[in-house]
């Protein structure tokens, strides 16, 4: 196998590869696939088709990192990798976006995710079946089950000999990580002596060498970028290995808008360094955000799909989802110093399944949680869920015992709702686009599940030894807009992730989730894309697109 | 009586040449800030730098200067909000005329700039913001008083933990690129990190 320098030779395409000039590029002329968006589902996709020896172009609008020049252990700058782009925010409960849940940049969100590499339940595809909430899928656990596997293996997830919820009980392919952080140590022993079971988390953040990149660290800068190649992300793993398979990767471009004709989708236009280019593919998957793609797609109108592409049954944009994903910060006699080690180490998902006597349906994950000086106390002074903002003397004081405070974090179901929605803002932005308005309340069921998991959060922390002090309000990921399904009057896209409308147009990632679940999403963003890939390199041998 | 630092011998900048090239740059910055605002005029840089005092209980010069620059940067930068709530104006506008919000309540209440007052008297004006109960004047027509404090607490806030003389004091081991942290587990401490009252 050819020597791969990730240090260095992720910065940019290999030699040979790309032109600097962009109207000297690979595919001028046209590719078999493009794919816009170069994040998590983004990457899985141009590395499989590369490899099945389609011709695949991806464009990314952020630049194309180097972590050895570009990342530093530092949370206020490493916002940089974050999707800063103003989008507007509307509903009861207005989302946090940017650093929170959106990248930017080849990798996308994959550079500074916290690693937790989780599978989704047989239950979380079907809702509706089983406690009568929400809407089913249009696949199965089964379906997705040998797409885990592969993922799992290709990245190498680090994670224990028996994992005791869900439908997937381990082994993971690599070694459990070990040692695990104070704070982790504490929410399982917390647990133990509630009757909670716990498990070290399952990460995509090496136990031992793998691929040519080194083992964990445990600096601790997950969300900020990994120095050393430890923790996967596209960028370092997925699309290296698509470039040499001979895909091409756009960095700094930014797709605009998607023409068509008759039927079929013709190219995308994207701007770089204020120039308009365009891309011809037979096939084109859109991989971006779940902001980003309905908003591409409703400012993409034409006579003929007067309500946006792949519209026709109005449900792009619709029913996004977050996690909820409240915070509790306790305050124990011990240091604790949650900077240290992988922030996430230590879960349970005890309280996953629906259980009819807590009073709402579906679940949720608790993870014990590292956290940094900037991001406890930015949450302490504006996010505090009783409303209250610590400020002036009392900020600074509380903050003097940072080293002594433990922290668990929810991942909470939110269950889908038509009216949490993107749709377009009057405001533009500098391309002349209309921004994205963002809008989200709770219902009442997601209210709930909140209250039952925080005072789960509240019990651990006191069976620490510890006092509950601070509880904040949060969310984390998001999913759905584009949400797939059988019928193609209340979705957008199959099971495969083809729109109904347009047969040379796919969406992957986030966006597609029918449920938001209650873990962590890119595991299941990924095994998505990797099966999208395999259904798109048949139907092109089928010649069937 | 007033808390202080668990850690008063600690200094994390003692340890920056273990840090990897690139933090260094970005975190040595912060402690040579300079006064020079593109953004505000002198006066509005003035106010920034009372309030970021006020809303930290900081009186050192070189961090305050350093978050007053830090939101003049951010402020000044094309770079979006990542959010911004509807109703609410953009950036510049909010903080223009929320610090414009400010002064005219010290005005009305004081007959004074808001940087001529007491700080009791500071920080009980800026209560009133922060419940969104200031008199109605030209400015808060204009920029809502919650929204303004909220945006100006938490850049404050930002800026003023990322500074390392602060890490310091809350005993915060910071950069650990390339070495890593070796001794995670619970009552261990790597031999470079704050030690309780200056015990080893």
């Amino acid at each position: 196998m050819e020597h791969h320098d990730f240090v260095t030779h992720n910065s940019d395409h290999y030699e040979g590869y790309r032109s600097r000039a962009l109207d000297q590029r690979k595919y001028k002329d046209g590719a078999d696939v493009c794919i816009v968006g170069a994040g998590a589902a983004g990457g899985v996709l141009a590395y499989e088709l590369a490899k099945a020896g389609l011709d695949v172009v991806v464009i990314e609008a952020g630049p194309f990192w180097n972590p050895q020049t570009d990342f530093a252990s530092d949370e206020i700058s490493m916002h940089s990798l974050a999707w800063q782009a103003t989008r507007l925010v509307d509903g009861k409960n207005p989302l946090k976006m940017g650093h929170n849940n959106s990248g930017r940049g080849v990798g996308g969100g994959s550079v500074h995710w916290t690693g937790v590499c989780l599978r989704f339940h047989e239950d979380d595809f079907m809702i509706k079946t089983v406690d009568g909430v929400g809407e089913d899928w249009p696949i199965r656990y089964e379906d997705l089950a040998p797409y885990y596997d592969k993922i799992e293996r290709d990245i190498a997830v680090s994670g224990p000999k028996h994992y005791p919820w869900g439908a997937f009980n381990g082994p993971y392919p690599y070694p459990v990580r070990e040692p695990i952080s104070a704070n982790s140590q504490l929410f399982r022993e917390a647990c133990e002596k509630l009757g909670i079971k716990t498990e070290v988390a399952p990460l995509a953040i090496l136990s031992a060498p793998f691929d040519g990149r080194p083992p964990c660290i445990n600096r601790g800068f997950c969300n900020e970028g990994c120095l050393p190649n430890a923790k996967y992300s596209g960028l370092i793993h997925h699309i290296p290995k698509a470039i040499q398979a001979g895909a091409e990767i756009l960095s700094d471009c930014m797709v605009t808008q998607i023409l068509t004709d008759g039927n079929k989708v013709t190219s995308v236009v994207f701007n770089h360094d204020g120039q308009n280019y365009e891309q011809k593919a037979r096939v084109f998957i859109l991989a971006g955000f779940v902001v980003e793609i309905p908003r591409l797609l409703l400012n993409s109108a034409t006579p003929q799909f007067p309500n946006g592409l792949a519209n026709s049954s109005g449900w792009v944009g619709k029913a996004i989802m977050p996690h909820s994903s409240h915070d509790v910060y306790g305050l124990l006699q011990e240091e604790v110093r949650l900077y240290k080690g992988t922030p996430v180490l230590a879960l349970t998902q005890d309280f996953y399944q629906s259980d009819q006597s807590r009073g709402f349906a579906r679940g949720y994950t608790l993870h014990a949680h590292g956290s940094r000086p900037m991001h406890m106390a930015t949450a302490l002074a504006t996010q505090r869920a009783d409303g209250t903002m610590l400020w002036g003397r009392q900020l600074r004081e509380t903050m003097l015992d940072y080293n002594n405070y433990a922290r668990i974090t929810l991942v909470g179901e939110v269950l889908p709702n038509p009216d949490n929605d993107v749709t377009l803002a009057q405001e533009k932005d500098e391309y002349g686009l209309p921004l994205a308005k963002v809008s989200f309340s709770y219902g009442e069921n997601d209210l709930k599940l909140i209250d039952h998991a925080v005072q789960s959060m509240k019990d651990i922390i006191t069976a620490m030894g510890g006092t509950p002090e601070h509880v904040i309000q949060d969310t984390a990921h998001l999913m759905g807009g584009c949400r797939m399904g059988s019928d193609p009057t209340t979705s957008v896209v199959d099971g495969y992730g083809r729109t109904h409308d347009i047969p040379n147009l796919y969406i992957t990632g986030a966006s597609i989730f029918v449920t938001s679940s209650g873990s962590n999403p890119t595991n299941t963003v990924m095994a998505l894309a990797a099966r999208t890939a395999d259904h798109i390199v048949d139907s092109l041998k089928q010649n069937n697109l | 009586m007033y808390k202080s630092s668990h850690y008063p011998a600690y200094d994390v900048w003692e340890q920056h040449q273990e840090w990897d090239e690139h933090t260094r740059k970005i975190v040595g910055k912060r402690r040579m800030a300079q006064v020079e605002h593109r953004f505000f005029q002198q006066e509005e840089a003035r106010l920034l730098y009372t309030l970021a005092g006020v809303l930290t209980n900081e009186i050192g010069d070189h961090v305050l200067t350093y978050i007053t620059q830090h939101i003049d940067n951010s402020t000044d930068s094309p770079i979006g909000e990542s959010q911004r709530k509807v109703g609410v104006p953009e950036k510049k506008t909010l903080y223009r005329m929320g610090l414009q919000g400010l002064d005219e309540l010290a005005q009305q209440k004081h007959q004074q700039r808001f940087v001529e007052i007491k700080r009791p008297q500071q920080e009980d004006l800026l209560r009133l913001v922060e419940q969104g109960q200031a008199p109605m004047t030209p400015a808060w027509q204009q920029v809502p008083q919650k929204d303004f404090f909220k945006k100006l607490l938490h850049d404050v806030v930002a800026a003023y933990y990322s500074h390392p003389a602060v890490w310091s004091e809350i005993g915060y081991g910071g950069p650990a690129y390339p070495r890593g942290y070796v001794r995670v587990e619970k009552g261990l401490v790597d031999p470079w990190e704050a030690k309780r009252d200056g015990t080893s």
